[in-house]
């Protein structure tokens, strides 16, 4: 153990160390960890608010689709008495036209119910005419007795 | 059989001081010449002087303490220097990442134990703990490897690779530590208030000898530790000896194998805590000396 100027150079070695350390290597690496240390904490903030946002944005869309549900429900609702309405539009078109057709049936029924009568009157006249003449096998003017036969068939 | 251990005895205590010695280079008296102390090294044949080291004066350099110590604060502050000037803010490296962790760890230390302003304190401490501890490592390095590559390699016969065991290392940086404490003393209570606090409160002169001494301690304590380590690494290298020299010491083998590596790996404590204490006494002095009380 001697003490000699090996302690000079030691001692100017260290200043130069320290030196750099103090120039070079500590606040460039203070900075550093200073600046990762404020990028996490930027990224933990955003990531917590995006966070927030991804939230609130559920919540929105879940409003929105239970909205979007409520009107759909009415939607179908309207849909639903609009389609009774229709039915019950057709039903009474269909009563009406049924009443129609029938009404029309029961004049054509009428009509040729009269036809035939009006036939039958004429055969039922010829009948009586020919009987009439078998009757009374003289020679009976048709002509003459048309009248007397006429106002027997308005009887009938 | 006695003199054959009075011959032993003598070797040992050769071999002993031969891992004890620097490699000096200095001013000789005898010859009014600087040059290396005598037979010391074989590669510079005109630089070899007359004078043994115990013939040197003040005025001689440990050349191996200081080509040690700048060649290992070379590597790691240049590796810290680097790794910073790669360094990004993104995603770091593994490099920047045990960079990053080194000096977290250092500036937690600083935070939580210096309350001054002085910007000084975390450089110093960050410096002081890694140049300590690259030092300390080399006494991990088996004892006998740097003689053999310095006798083999260079012509050097005496080569120290441990900068801790020579005190002029660590008492550098003790001065260091001392000076800043001293301007931090007087910057924050003035001159008047740090040579009254020396000398007159509470017990008068006692006071300066435990400013003194607590400077010198943080020197000796870390000198101490690693001679001592060093000294046992010596000890255990001597069984090993022991063994090349006789066939009947062979026995000292296998204990010597066991008390080196466990002795190496208690040593890895030592390496790290003193220059962990090293670093954490600055920190606290700096803080006394630079909060009033």
């Amino acid at each position: 153990m001697n003490i000699n100027a090996t302690f000079f150079a030691e001692l100017l070695a260290f200043c130069i160390f320290v030196f750099i350390t103090y120039r070079y290597i500590w606040p460039s690496m203070e900075n550093l960890l200073e600046d990762r240390r404020k990028e996490i904490s930027d990224g933990l903030e955003a990531a917590s608010q995006s966070q927030r946002k991804l939230e609130e944005a559920n919540k929105e869309s879940a409003t929105i689709l239970d909205g979007a549900k409520v009107e759909a429900s009415s939607l179908i609702n309207q849909a639903n008495s609009r389609a009774d309405q229709i039915v019950d539009e057709a039903k009474e078109q269909a009563a009406e036209e049924a009443k129609k057709i029938k009404l029309s049936a029961e004049a054509d029924i009428e009509q040729s119910a009269n036809k035939a009568k009006d036939g039958l009157r004429d055969e039922v006249a010829a009948l009586v005419i020919a009987g009439a003449q078998k009757i009374l096998d003289k020679e009976i003017n048709a002509k003459a007795n048309k009248d007397i036969i006429d106002s027997l068939i308005k009887k009938i | 059989m006695a003199k054959e251990n009075a011959q032993n005895l003598i070797e040992t205590s050769d071999y002993i001081g031969h891992h004890l010695v620097n490699l000096t280079f200095g001013w000789c008296e005898k010859t009014s010449s600087w040059g290396f102390a005598n037979h010391q090294q074989e590669l510079f044949k005109g630089l070899d002087s007359a004078c043994k080291v115990s013939e040197m004066g003040f005025w001689s350099f440990h050349l191996d303490t200081i080509f040690m110590s700048i060649l290992l604060g070379a590597v790691v502050f240049g590796f810290f220097g680097l790794v910073n000037r790669a360094a990004k803010k993104g995603v770091p490296s593994k490099l920047q990442n045990f960079a990053e962790f080194v000096h977290e760890f250092i500036a937690s230390a600083v935070n939580s134990g210096y309350h001054g302003t002085s910007k000084i304190v975390g450089p110093l401490a960050f410096a002081s703990c890694l140049w300590i501890i690259s030092w300390n490592l080399m006494d991990l390095l088996p004892v006998e490897m740097a003689s053999f590559f310095g006798h083999f390699g260079g012509g050097f016969n005496y080569f120290k690779i441990l900068p801790t065991a020579d005190l002029n290392a660590p008492l550098a940086l003790a001065i260091v530590v001392m000076v800043l404490v001293t301007y931090y003393s007087v910057k924050t209570h003035g001159a008047g208030g740090f040579l009254k606090e020396l000398f007159v409160v509470p017990l008068g002169p006692l006071e300066f000898i435990s400013y003194v001494s607590k400077h010198v301690a943080l020197a000796l304590r870390l000198y101490g530790n690693l001679f001592a380590g060093e000294m046992i690494f010596i000890l255990i290298a001597i069984m090993f000896g022991q063994f090349a020299m006789s066939f009947s010491q062979t026995l000292w083998f296998l204990p010597g194998l066991i008390l080196n590596l466990s002795w190496a790996l208690f040593h890895i404590l030592i390496v790290a805590l003193q220059a962990y204490i090293f670093m954490m006494l600055t920190i606290a002095y700096l803080n006394l000396a630079s909060t009033k009380h």
